[in-house]
């Protein structure tokens, strides 16, 4: 196994289901967020559960999967539009074991289970990311794509690149578990 | 270079979130900035959004005037120093001080926009892609994305303060 990457414990959160939320993150709205357990908040992240689709009750904004990792300086928030002339936010799903590297900007509307999205990414606004995709490093994809299962796409604008191995779900769920036990407080803190 | 006065004037229907950095001399008129992080004067028209991680920095002595309507997108930096009105500067695109913006223009995704000479973008020119591009908007769907832009600003204007703390407005 990889060494283990180690944080000061003062600086995450951790909750009762094992999600570590920094306490560098910018969470606006977080009665509107939903996290599924074991997920990672790196420093520097924004995430926006604020802009919500108004009307009354309670709206869920930004909800994510279990094992899912968001990079520092990451930057979540909903997709929004006119839809029969009312302006609105739109809510913004992800799933599990989806890992978000650094300084990447995601306004997708959602994103499937085991997908890899990599660093300076943007994601366009109400891009659909199906099951374990890949998205590659500096890769723009423009609003309203729809990214297939198993495809890698990578450039600017994003295009397919390749096919991804059928053990995808896989490697990713494996790798994706694997980062959260190595994830962990310092030892002379524990 | 003499140190930075910091002088800000907001207008009182501006919505200016508390973690927004303001340097120099900026005017804000009524519309939303959040979070830009500029330095020189600066006056800012109304109906503008500015989102997250955004930067607009004054690299003259003159005014830096940006007129009403704009988008200015997440992590985009912006140092020309006229910007019409009605423009989108998408996200993390970067603008250098030697361009100045007239109206309806858009700066795509990401793109990197560096010409050696001073230049003034015509309206309606759109700049994209990686090798920065450049071709003219016909215009096409305007009225709809201006509707939008207004929409959005008038639902930030409400929303916002729900969640964010904000700057006082103390002049008009």
């Amino acid at each position: 196994m990889d060494l283990p990457i180690y944080y000061t414990r003062a600086e995450y959160i951790e909750t009762d289901t094992g999600n570590k939320v920094s306490r560098r993150a910018t969470i606006s709205g977080p009665q509107n967020i939903i996290l599924g357990g074991k997920t990672i908040i790196a420093s520097g992240a924004i995430i926006r559960g604020d802009l919500r689709r108004t009307g009354p009750g309670h709206a869920v904004v930004i909800s994510l999967g279990r094992y899912c990792l968001i990079g520092e300086g990451c930057v979540m928030r909903p997709p929004y539009k006119t839809y029969r002339g009312n302006f609105n936010y739109y809510p913004m799903k992800i799933g599990d074991h989806v890992h978000i590297g650094a300084n990447s900007i995601v306004e997708a509307a959602t994103i499937g289970n085991h997908v890899e999205i990599g660093k300076n990414c943007i994601i366009g606004k109400f891009t659909i990311i199906k099951d374990c995709a890949k998205i590659a490093d500096n890769t723009v994809i423009p609003p309203n794509t729809v990214v297939p299962a198993l495809a890698l796409f990578a450039g600017s604008p994003g295009r397919f690149v390749e096919d991804l191995p059928e053990s995808t779900p896989e490697m990713v769920e494996a790798q994706t578990k694997q980062y959260y036990t190595r994830f962990q407080p310092l030892p002379q803190e524990r | 270079m003499p140190p930075i006065r910091d002088k800000f004037t907001i207008h009182s229907k501006a919505v200016v979130c508390q973690d927004v950095e303001l340097k120099g001399d900026i005017t804000i008129g009524a519309g939303k900035p959040p979070m830009p992080l500029p330095s020189g004067p600066i006056v800012i028209g109304s109906g503008c959004i500015i989102e997250e991680g955004a930067i607009i920095v004054n690299r003259r002595k003159e005014v830096m005037r940006i007129g009403d309507d704009n988008l200015f997108e997440i992590g985009c930096r912006v140092e020309s120093p006229t910007v019409g009105n009605c423009n989108t500067v998408c996200t993390r695109a970067r603008v250098h001080h030697t361009l100045r913006m007239s109206s309806y223009c858009v700066i795509g995704a990401g793109v990197l926009v560096v010409p050696t000479e001073d230049e003034m973008l015509d309206d309606y020119t759109t700049i994209y892609g990686p090798s920065a591009e450049r071709r003219i908007w016909s215009g096409r769907g305007k009225v709809q994305e201006m509707d939008l832009r207004r929409k959005h600003a008038e639902y930030l204007r409400e929303m916002l303060p729900k969640f964010n703390r904000l700057r006082r407005g103390d002049g008009t």
